[in-house]
């Protein structure tokens, strides 16, 4: 059984959790098989295509510690903050408030199926092994990762910090990284404990997407705001401590490096320093008291959740009878509608891209806004920005084939379906129509209000070219039956794929552009993505059916 | 080869014999009963403004494999987890080896074994590694708990898979392993919900007969399967639940005088007041032909 580096630094801190009532014996051996389970994830599924490989060991390799690098990069985009200059507590409270919200989606998104494990319920609740225990395997397993994550986040600008500020100032930062860790953490928990307190647990699952949406949403504005305050703020203008910052969590983080290393005796640092030391680990101890009563709410979510979906999808089925294809597609556009609606993990991966996709168009035409003004708008051609609310049609096209419950895909072979064709058509058409659809109109609407009523055809042309982006994205990508894969094979490399698709999204943004330029030209190109529309429809989905 | 397994069988048998007469003194025992290892008191739970137990009176002693039947959503599964201490919240009191579970006690938990009826397991781990780590989680040294886990699976037919990833196990594959790790550490209660689910014909043989040596060696068997012929035949003591509460409770034999029916299929079918099968299977059928 291997021996993680990371249970091996656990284990100076045994006192500590001896202290706290945990069995630290039984605490290591459950987080040393989570990190063998963990690191197994995808070779297990592998192996079982591959005669007698699973008898080997198959190569293990964290598929998480794998991506971290993207978080590297994260990190390095926002070294500049600490390079700035040495006004610490306004560039260490930004860079602590950009880390928090890094740290927090990647908690939400990537981790919430730790926190919320119910096997473990079954599992390691049926065993001679008190509930602190088990509340605090589960904590130190995620803190694990978020130290990695963190570590991955933080190397680059600790190591500038180093270079530039000195020793005290990276000592500094770590630690305060690693309480903003514990921080977070908590507040996570936290949050999910008073969700799952007074709602069931299909709410809190509901919550997690809508959770995610926001927080995408939030940080690219946030990011984008950011930027802008560094274009109007000058950096030298002291910043004026007030009380009512005692609310904003990063300053706690930034005060330190005020008080510690500027030596400021400013009793509202000194303040908000202490915030930054002491809440933390106030809210450590309130969490190791809450623990056990989260795990307990846990079971509601292996309780089947009241939900009162009674016939319902009245939507789907009137959509369905008006759309122009036969019974079998009908029956795959319902099917794939319905499994788009419930599919968690579906969601959990597409979402995000959904909160980009709103929210990007406008993004672009913010950063023109200051140029132009908001009556400037009209007659420019920035409406074309609306060509960014398909960046979600290739991340869907890729997700559909995934399911976490792909064993089930065994009805495919044994229905009497005789064509291929059928299945893809419909399962596209419900992808387009539930999610690309309501951003295409809400989009729609908005730009119409924005730049007049001119745009319209340019908006009726846009539609024309999302209708067929989805089939070329199908054709390229997937030809794997839908739902029928378990998500634990898509690859990271798989994103990669995409980027094709989205140069091609800028091809058709770019093409329409040379239209407007040519007296009809919209209106012819609107005529050949109709003919392109109808060829592909029709034929790219009975092509595609090798398999 | 041959010789051999006529030779077990022939061990099996004689054994059998042996046990029935000793289950059988078993449950004359069972008129003068010691201290009961689990006792729940009016026990009632409620779930969003519903109650799934209705108050609960139940006493258990060494020695008995007890049949937990009723119909789905009966409450059988919830009694279980209240007495593992899975779920709480509940009202009156549950007693299991004088501890109780709202205690937060844990100690009993060691001498419990639990086979759930969801096949929930850490699948990427090998049944060798699944084995060793839940031994471990009972107080047994690693080495005792592969040692024994090893030796187990090996009876059981799956030695040749023991450093496969169960996630490739087969249905019955998998069930084994649950079995031999709710056993592992010799406990003294073992809670089966639906144990036989998956398993071949002669590995069912196999598990029936270890419960009935099990029980004929002290142990309590916690059974619930909705396979009436199974649990008939190796129940020492029937309770049967409906809509939250015990609508009987004694042996077979006192099940059937007080029903006057033949099997405890039809026991079951005349205590939960459910007679119309045939009119549901003739419905069934015809709205089946419709097409």
């Amino acid at each position: 059984m291997k021996n993680y580096k990371s249970l091996l630094v656990l284990d100076r801190f045994r006192g500590l959790f001896e202290k706290a009532g945990v069995d630290y014996a039984v605490l290591r051996r459950i987080l040393q098989v989570k990190l063998m389970m963990d690191a197994r994830r995808v070779p297990s599924f592998m192996s079982k295509n591959r005669k007698h490989a699973d008898r080997q060991e198959a190569k293990e390799s964290n598929n998480f510690l794998g991506s971290l690098w993207i978080y590297g990069i994260f990190g390095a985009f926002s070294t500049p903050f600490i390079l700035l200059g040495d006004n610490y507590i306004f560039q260490m409270s930004l860079l602590f408030g950009i880390f928090m919200f890094m740290t927090l989606t990647a908690l939400i998104s990537d981790f919430s199926s730790v926190l919320l494990d119910i096997r473990d319920r079954n599992i390691l609740g049926t065993k001679p092994i008190d509930s602190r225990t088990i509340s605090m395997a589960k904590t130190v397993h995620v803190f694990i990762y978020m130290l990695f994550l963190t570590g991955a986040i933080g190397i680059i600008p600790l190591v500038v910090g180093l270079l530039n500020h000195g020793v005290l100032f990276f000592a500094v930062f770590l630690l305060m990284l690693i309480l903003m860790d514990l921080l977070v953490l908590v507040l996570t928990a936290m949050l999910y404990l008073a969700v799952l307190r007074f709602f069931d647990g299909e709410k809190l699952k509901d919550m997690i997407n809508y959770v995610q949406i926001g927080f995408t949403i939030v940080i690219t504005i946030g990011y984008q705001l950011l930027i802008r305050l560094f274009d109007f703020v000058n950096l030298d203008v002291a910043f004026q401590p007030k009380w009512w910052q005692a609310m904003i969590a990063p300053i706690w983080f930034g005060a330190p490096f005020e008080v510690l290393l500027k030596g400021s005796r400013d009793p509202l640092y000194i303040v908000f320093t202490l915030l930054g030391i002491l809440v933390p680990i106030l809210a450590i101890a309130i969490y190791i008291k809450l623990m056990p009563s989260l795990e307990r709410n846990l079971q509601k979510l292996a309780d089947p959740g009241e939900r009162s979906g009674k016939g319902g999808g009245g939507w789907k089925r009137f959509l369905a009878r008006l759309l122009p294809v036969g019974r079998q597609e009908k029956a795959f556009f319902r099917f794939a509608w319905t499994m788009i609606g419930h599919e968690r993990e579906f969601k959990l991966k597409v979402y995000p891209t959904l909160g980009f996709s709103l929210i990007f168009p406008f993004i672009f035409i913010f950063t023109q806004l200051r140029d132009v003004g908001l009556k400037g708008l009209q007659g420019t051609k920035l409406y074309l920005f609306i060509y960014f609310c398909a960046l979600l049609v290739p991340t869907i096209i890729m997700m559909l084939r995934y399911s976490g419950r792909h064993k089930a895909a065994w009805i495919y072979h044994t229905a009497p379906i005789a064509e291929r064709s059928a299945i893809y058509r419909g399962t596209v058409l419900a992808a387009l129509i539930r999610l690309v659809l309501p951003i295409y109109i809400l989009e729609s609407v908005t730009f119409v209000l924005l730049f007049g009523a001119a745009i319209i055809p340019d908006l009726i042309v846009f539609g024309l070219a999302i209708t067929l982006y989805p089939v070329i994205s199908f054709a390229y990508l997937s030809k794997a039956l839908p739902f029928s894969e378990p998500f634990e094979v898509a690859q990271q490399s798989e994103g990669m794929r995409i980027i094709p698709l989205l140069l091609l999204l800028g091809v058709f943004g770019l093409v329409h552009l040379g239209a407007t330029f040519v007296s009809y030209g919209v209106y012819i190109y609107g005529v050949i993505l109709l003919i392109l529309n109808t060829v592909t429809w029709r034929r790219a989905f009975s092509s595609s059916a090798v398999k | 080869m041959k010789q051999v397994r006529s030779l077990i069988e022939k061990t099996i048998h004689i054994l059998d014999n042996r046990i029935r007469n000793i289950r059988n003194e078993g449950a004359e025992e069972m008129n003068e009963p010691g201290q009961p290892l689990i006792s729940i008191r009016d026990l009632r739970m409620k779930f969003e403004n519903k109650y799934v137990l209705n108050g609960i009176d139940l006493e258990v002693y060494p020695g008995q494999i007890i049949g937990y039947i009723g119909p789905n959503g009966a409450g059988k599964s919830t009694t279980v987890k209240i007495m593992l201490g899975l779920v709480e919240g509940y009202d009156g009191e549950v007693r299991v080896l004088g501890q109780s579970p709202k205690d937060g006690a844990v100690d009993y938990k060691r001498r419990i074994g639990y086979v759930p009826e969801i096949a929930e397991m850490y699948d990427t781990l090998t049944a060798r590694e699944y084995l060793t780590f839940i031994g471990e989680l009972y107080g047994m040294t690693a080495e005792d708990a592969e040692w024994k886990g090893r030796r187990l699976l090996e009876q059981l037919g799956l030695g040749h898979a023991l450093d496969t990833r169960i996630a490739t196990y087969s249905k019955g594959m998998k069930q084994k392993v649950l079995i031999t790790s709710s056993l592992l550490h010799n406990p003294d209660i073992l809670f089966l919900d639906e144990p036989l689910s998956g398993l071949d014909a002669n590995s069912v043989m196999v598990v029936k007969e270890l419960l009935a040596i099990l029980a004929a060696n002290g142990k309590t068997i916690f059974y619930s399967s909705h396979i009436m012929e199974v649990v008939e035949k190796i129940s020492s003591r029937i309770i049967l639940l409906d809509g939250g509460r015990i609508v009987a409770d004694g042996t077979f034999e006192e099940l059937k005088d007080r029903s006057q029916e033949g099997s405890l299929e039809q026991i079951f079918n005349q205590l939960t007041g459910f007679n119309e099968h045939r009119a549901i299977a003739e419905q069934f059928v015809s709205i089946v032909q419709e097409v």
